[in-house]
């Protein structure tokens, strides 16, 4: 007992030494202004340190939820790593085996205080030559009846808003699927056998095409036996050819991916899709990539 | 040692230090703690019920019609209303007649008061039972446990019953020597049922063990034994008759025509003046098998009378709204709760949950003894059981397994998968005060053992010299623990978690009840605009009035959601991510102003709209 109690003594003596002063988060702060690059990112490691928000140049994405050192960061080339190795329980032997795989140290990594920073390249990077989020303004979107009848969701200069009940509307928000924030665009199922349509022109040939998307908040969780099942997908608005599509039972948590290869050929025109025969709490948030080939990966991660 | 003895003089001297030391160190320090969701709801309803006993004193025919009762106390008539009463009550004499209190201590009053008891009532039972060194350790680490004081501050339930928990127990095990507290326990157990509705398991932990005391004194008097059966008989007869109403009339049929004249009440009357009646000729026959048996007689009378009687809202529809009360208890509603990385939102939980989580967050200094000295117990419970293995150790007696089963009941209650499993821990604090005695009596034996070999150096050494030390070493992290976190308290973990970085690694729920929010009230009071809104999150509205007018927000700022808001302060729970998410959206940044970070751990992040 005294042993244990000798033992939590030094704990509880040590602990302020693990704090990060403000000192230090000026440090690193001037170190990313003056270093990063458009495209680079910030991975705070472990994942919850996020008071670094604070200090880390808007401009400089910040990733650091529960999971998000799995996360590919693949709209990155480089990522900056930001972490506190010393806080306890950081796990540190289980993000390098989640994080390295792919990753090339570039540099040293620099320390201020109790921070240390770590630029790597990231050789999980796929450039992303369409976003349909980023595209969104352009889309157009209309409600689909299952006989092909379309009703217009007209563009407000914010939002496609189509006519109904509020939350029926196409525009990208921050929203979280599985802790992940995720800006995303909000697609909230019509009900019944009607579709909420996003058609997108010029989605790039010879590329990977990709939905992500999931049921916003706690709203994946639920699984009433009212729920239905929510159906996103995209397909070819030329053939009608069926690209993508998930089901995301009522219960079945976490971001769903999807994703096929688009052969060489004339960009196409594509309908994002998404219905739910029960609409309640079928919240959706997706988006559609059209991802170039990724660098060149030199080495696996040191 | 079976029987229950009294305090000496010098301990109830002790007892008396510790509870003003408690009493005094709570309400020196509770200005830093922010109000809970909860309490500010009893804020409200002890205020409402206060305003009805000003009106019974004014104008008594019309404060007693049923209309003005549920008008007083119909909020909040979840819960029972002594601590709201006494809430109430105290911030209408301390705050608004005599001046001398900002609202939020004098409300919190007789919570001090309350848990003030705990450290006192541990060190009476602990110091009987064990001895003075362990009741006294038991004692002083109570609200070393910076969870345990954190409640300990708060106008709220569960620091309340957890005291009377202790004190049904205490006073049921001095009952065992002296009928007066047999009378008592039946009035505490009263007053617990009128605290939280914990209370409504006491009988069948303390039943046992009257019963036993009752058996094992008549083995060899058979008369009376024929008086144990009878008592027994009338407990029986009651309950088979009450079962056939149920039968008889079903479940609501049996509510429907539970009134003042009726069967229901005449089986109560029955069993009152029957077991009343039957255990004074007991007691002319037998006084120790009596003893044994008049806190259950009390409990069972008393417990219902006194509840009836303190709670006006049920004077005039007893049944129906206490059939609406256990109801709502029996099928409350699950908060979701972060454990282990996972999401925690219904039924079933895990079974081990309630045992991690305290192991997380009692600090581990205080909980290797308590986890020591309950497997002593229970080892030599276990071993005294067997024939081959009983001269191997000494049996525990009937007060150390009263003490035994009190350390671990709340614990299996709320273990139990279909119970909710939000609030932290204050759901089984009734059963860490046993546990902190169980830990006094680990600490003591090794001080002892360690006198003993020190001795053949120093033969003059005394257990009080080495004891100092040692409690000091074993307490010391806690303290500093406590220190650290204050006024936090949610937030503790302990060094077995790695504390708050190694609890947030561990998937841990960071913070609940949303009092941390009062970090960044300042910067909020000097960077909001004038008659702007917040969005204070998980912070209930009536808590928003309440940091209002006790002077820790500005009184411009208005409630708002995160979409109309000016600033706002999200809380950091997981299960509440996409709150900051629309912050995000709704601010255009992703950036926040300020926050309170712990050791690192955000817990409350502002955000200020651009």
């Amino acid at each position: 007992m005294l042993l244990v109690a000798l033992v939590c003594l030094v704990f509880q003596l040590r602990q302020p030494g693990h704090l990060v002063s403000e000192a230090d988060y000026r440090t690193v702060e001037g170190w990313l202004r003056t270093e990063a690059r458009p495209g680079d990112a910030v991975l705070l490691f472990p994942w919850w340190t996020e008071r670094a928000r604070i200090y880390v140049p808007p401009e400089v994405p910040v990733y650091g939820y529960l999971g998000s050192d799995k996360n590919d960061l693949s709209a990155h080339p480089r990522v900056w790593v930001l972490g506190q190795p010393e806080q306890p329980r950081a796990g540190e032997a289980d993000f390098r085996a989640a994080f390295l795989p792919g990753r090339t140290a570039v540099g040293a990594p620099r320390r201020a205080g109790n921070l240390e920073l770590t630029l790597y390249e990231n050789g999980r990077y796929r450039p992303r030559r369409f976003v349909a989020s980023e595209a969104y303004a352009k889309a157009r979107v209309y409600l689909e009846a299952q006989d092909g009848t379309r009703t217009g969701c007209p563009f407000d200069g914010r939002v496609h808003r189509c006519p109904g009940p509020p939350h029926l509307y196409v525009a990208p928000e921050w929203h979280e699927v599985h802790f992940e924030p995720r800006h995303c665009l909000w697609m909230h199922a019509p009900g019944g056998t009607q579709r909420l349509v996003a058609e997108f022109d010029g989605v790039p040939a010879d590329t990977e095409l990709r939905l992500e998307g999931g049921l916003i908040s706690e709203y994946a969780s639920h699984h009433d036996a009212r729920l239905s099942t929510a159906y996103y997908g995209v397909e070819d608005a030329a053939t009608r050819e069926p690209l993508l599509e998930i089901a995301q039972t009522p219960g079945l948590e976490g971001l769903q991916k999807a994703w096929r290869a688009l052969p060489p050929g004339e960009p196409r025109t594509v309908k994002v899709w998404v219905r739910a025969e029960n609409p309640e709490r079928r919240q959706v948030c997706l988006d559609v990539f059209a991802l170039g080939d990724g660098a060149v990966v030199s080495r696996e991660g040191t | 040692m079976t029987a229950g003895r009294a305090a000496t003089r010098e301990e109830r001297w002790l007892a008396l230090g510790l509870w003003v030391l408690g009493f005094v160190a709570l309400w020196a320090t509770e200005s830093a703690v922010g109000f809970t969701r909860d309490e500010s709801v009893y804020f409200y309803a002890g205020e409402s019920y206060a305003r009805w006993f000003q009106q019974l004193f004014r104008e008594p025919a019309r404060a007693l019609t049923d209309a003005a009762i549920v008008r007083a106390w119909d909020y909040n008539h979840e819960h029972p209303a002594l601590m709201k009463e006494l809430f109430g009550l105290s911030h209408l004499l301390f705050h608004e007649t005599l001046g001398w209190l900002r609202p939020a201590a004098a409300f919190r009053l007789p919570a001090f008061a309350m848990s003030a008891l705990v450290p006192a009532l541990t060190f009476l039972l602990g110091s009987a039972v064990y001895g003075r060194t362990a009741g006294l350790f038991a004692a002083l680490s109570f609200l070393l446990v910076p969870r345990q004081y954190f409640n300990a501050e708060l106008a709220c339930f569960d620091m309340p019953i957890a005291a009377m928990w202790l004190l049904v127990v205490y006073a049921f095990w001095r009952a065992l020597e002296d009928r007066n507290w047999g009378v008592l326990c039946g009035v505490f157990f009263g007053l617990a049922l009128c605290t939280k509705h914990n209370a409504l398991f006491l009988p069948f932990i303390l039943a046992p063990f009257a019963l036993w005391r009752a058996w094992t004194t008549t083995v060899d008097r058979p008369e009376a034994r024929v008086w144990l059966w009878r008592v027994l008989g009338l407990f029986a007869a009651v309950a088979v008759l009450y079962g056939l109403l149920v039968v008889s009339l079903g479940p609501a049929g049996f509510q429907r025509k539970f009134f003042l004249l009726s069967p229901h009440t005449l089986l109560f009357a029955v069993l009152a003046v029957g077991a009343l009646g039957m255990l004074h000729l007991q007691n002319e026959v037998h006084p120790p098998s009596a003893l044994a048996l008049l806190p259950m007689a009390t409990m069972a009378v008393f417990g219902p009378i006194i509840f009836y009687l303190h709670w006006p809202y049920l004077w005039h529809a007893p049944v129906d709204r206490t059939a609406w009360y256990l109801n709502f208890h029996a099928t409350h509603n699950h908060y979701t709760w972060f454990y282990l990385g996972k999401l925690l939102r219904e039924p079933p939980f895990p079974l081990e949950y309630v045992v991690v989580k305290t192991a997380l967050t009692v600090p581990t200094s205080l909980f290797v003894p308590m986890v020591t000295g309950w497997l002593a117990f229970a080892g030599r419970a276990v071993l005294s059981l067997f024939e081959r293995t009983k001269s191997l150790v000494r049996e525990p007696s009937l007060a150390e397994c009263l003490v035994g089963l009190n350390a671990v009941a709340s614990i299996l209650i709320i273990s139990h998968p279909q119970v909710p499993h939000f609030g932290g821990v204050k759901h089984w604090f009734p059963s860490m005060p046993f546990l902190g005695i169980l830990a006094g009596v680990a600490v003591t034996r090794g001080c002892e053992a360690l006198v003993e070999r020190l001795r053949v150096r120093w033969p003059r050494l005394s257990l009080a010299a080495v004891a100092a030390p040692v409690f000091t070493l074993l307490m010391l992290p806690a303290l500093i623990g406590l220190v650290r976190v204050f006024p936090y308290g949610t937030s503790f973990y302990s060094e077995l978690a790695g504390g708050l970085p190694g609890a947030a690694s561990l998937g841990m729920q960071r913070q609940f009840w949303s009092s941390n929010v009062t970090a960044v009230l300042p910067w909020i009071n000097e960077h909001a605009p004038r008659n702007g809104r917040v969005f204070l999150h998980e912070v209930h509205g009536l808590s928003f009035r309440d940091y209002q007018r006790n002077g820790l927000l500005r009184s411009d700022l208005q409630p708002g959601g995160p979409f109309d808001s000016d600033v706002a302060a999200y809380q950091y729970h997981q299960e509440f991510r996409e709150h900051e998410f629309n912050v995000w959206q709704a601010y255009g940044t992703r950036t926040p102003a300020t926050g309170l970070y712990l050791d690192e751990t955000p817990q409350i992040i502002v955000y200020q709209r651009r």
